[in-house]
């Protein structure tokens, strides 16, 4: 690793550092179970549902 | 007056104004309406009083596409027609269902349900039917509507002895108008078939065809073939656009409480599409009916249900254990879309016992009421959830994309268009007063003028649209 980072210019190492934040976004959100909407409408194995009767 | 035969009413020397095909209830309506105007007018009726296999054989036919019943079973031929095996159900097409849809094409009619409304107090007269109560919103998309089970009146049977009692209306029994002769602007006469052979020809100032929605477009077909169309002039869309109701079981329902909804005296309940959802979704109309399922059903369907979500059913089974009536089989009729495709033709084989062909019913359901049959049904389960009204479990074939099973309702009996009412000639039969485009003494009474099918029973509609006519002809003809 550091070896990498010898070779990388002080230019490249700050523009790597300021795009880190972004990398977040391609990232799938994980769901926070706080947001989860207890009464979306599923539809699971032909039943219409409640999401809250899964529980 | 009632006549077993064209013998015997050709020697009681009656002069008609008007000679009407067929006793069913538009024929029997449109005539007592002319008769009380104290206009003469004979009605022709190709059975008996009674029915007969010999009678039914007339009516049979073929049918291309989708399965469909025989068509010699799903109509009856004689006094009183169609209304000796109706069931009795009853509600007025919805207002929407007259409104052009921009998502269907060749829906609207050029008439609006308030044209009809001012005759629905004779239709329940006639139908013996209580006021109707306006629809119930459950949701924005759902409401409760009311479908009345009526006596089913038997129209025959009904109105015999006030006919035979009458002067101005003749019924002519075992006398089949095979066929109407025109010259381009009227119909010059009906040509009989009576007691086995060709009984001459028939005059009369104004023919009204109300014969059946099969029946009506075969008549003038074989009609305008044997005048060289010279009895539906514009004959484009003759036959053409006809409908059914299609009729299946689309699932079930396990329901908080069966008592949230208004039932009939059969404990079933019907609902129906807003407006607003049927333009969202672009889907016709469609009526489910919720019929309380039989204790066994409803065990098997918490144990479905428990596979999914336990805590649900195990909710739902304590209720079961508490009010048995809980749960529900769901039954979808919906509206057909009027398609030119669905059509009824002449055979080219097969002739009946005095030469006519048989009707060819060509009908194959559309991949928009296959959209209509699912959204309909989400639409009501969401509803259902929403509200913790219930929960609903789409049938397995509706939700994979399986073909329609053929050991179910399938339809309604309900047959509608082919002579359709309109303005524009090449995609309708008759005007908005039942005229046959461009010819001058010729009506058609009956489901076949219907443009748009909506999804309730028609034969309240055909009583309106009969009890309209009857009046447009008693201003028209002069005595």
């Amino acid at each position: 690793m550091s070896h990498f980072l010898k070779k990388m210019s002080r230019r490249a190492i700050v523009q790597a550092l300021i795009a880190l934040p972004a990398l977040s976004l391609f990232r799938p959100a994980a769901a926070d179970p706080d947001e989860i909407d207890p009464d979306e409408i599923i539809e699971v194995n032909g039943w219409i549902l409640r999401r809250s009767d899964l529980a | 007056m009632i006549f077993d035969s064209y013998e015997a009413y050709k020697q009681a020397d009656f002069k008609p104004k008007v000679c009407i095909l067929g006793s069913g209830p538009a024929g029997t309506t449109v005539a007592r309406k002319l008769g009380g105007a104290g206009i003469p007018v004979v009605v022709l009726e190709a059975g008996s009083r009674e029915f007969s296999d010999e009678s039914q054989d007339f009516y049979r036919g073929a049918t291309v596409g989708d399965f469909y019943f025989d068509l010699d079973i799903t109509r009856l031929r004689f006094m009183g027609g169609s209304s000796n095996h109706w069931a009795g159900w009853c509600r007025v097409l919805d207002k929407q269902d007259f409104e052009p849809k921009a998502w269907a094409p060749d829906t609207g009619w050029p008439i609006s349900r308030a044209d009809i409304e001012p005759y629905l107090r004779e239709v329940h007269d006639i139908l013996e039917l209580p006021d109707f109560r306006p629809d119930v919103p459950i949701s924005d998309d759902i409401r409760w509507v009311q479908l009345i089970k009526s006596p089913a009146v038997r129209f025959g049977e009904k109105f015999a002895e006030e006919v035979d009692r009458s002067r101005n209306i003749a019924v002519v029994l075992n006398t089949y108008a095979t066929e109407l002769a025109g010259d381009g602007r009227r119909v010059t006469g009906a040509r009989l078939w009576s007691d086995g052979q060709d009984a001459g020809t028939f005059t009369a100032d104004y023919f009204i065809t109300c014969t059946g929605g099969l029946e009506n477009s075969r008549l003038l077909l074989w009609s305008n073939r044997r005048s060289n169309g010279g009895v539906v002039p514009n004959a484009n869309a003759l036959g053409r656009y006809w409908m059914e109701h299609p009729t299946f079981e689309g699932g079930n329902a396990i329901l908080a409480d069966y008592g949230e909804f208004e039932v009939d005296a059969s404990n079933e309940a019907f609902f129906s599409p807003t407006l607003a959802a049927m333009e969202r979704l672009q889907i016709l109309n469609f009526g489910i009916r919720l019929i309380e399922s039989p204790y066994p059903n409803v065990k098997r369907l918490i144990a479905d249900l428990a596979c999914t979500a336990p805590d649900m059913a195990e909710w739902m089974s304590s209720q079961l254990d508490q009010r048995l009536r809980c749960a529900a089989q769901l039954y979808v009729a919906w509206e057909q879309a009027p398609l030119a495709s669905n059509r009824i033709e002449l055979s080219k084989a097969d002739v009946d016992h005095a030469g006519v062909p048989r009707v060819e019913l060509h009908w194959k359901k559309s991949p928009l009421e296959r959209r209509t049959l699912l959204e309909g049904l989400r639409l009501f389960g969401t509803t259902m959830a929403q509200k913790n009204l219930g929960r609903v479990r789409i049938a397995d074939w509706i939700g994979n994309g399986g073909d329609y099973p053929t050991n179910e309702e399938t339809a309604g009996h309900h047959h509608m268009g082919g002579t359709r009412m309109g303005t524009d000639v090449l995609k309708s039969v008759v005007d908005a007063n039942c005229k046959v485009h461009g010819m001058d003494n010729l009506y058609v009474g009956g489901s076949s003028v219907f443009c748009t099918s909506g999804q309730c029973n028609p034969t309240t509609t055909i009583t309106a649209l009969a009890c309209r006519l009857g009046d447009h002809l008693g201003k028209v003809i002069t005595v």
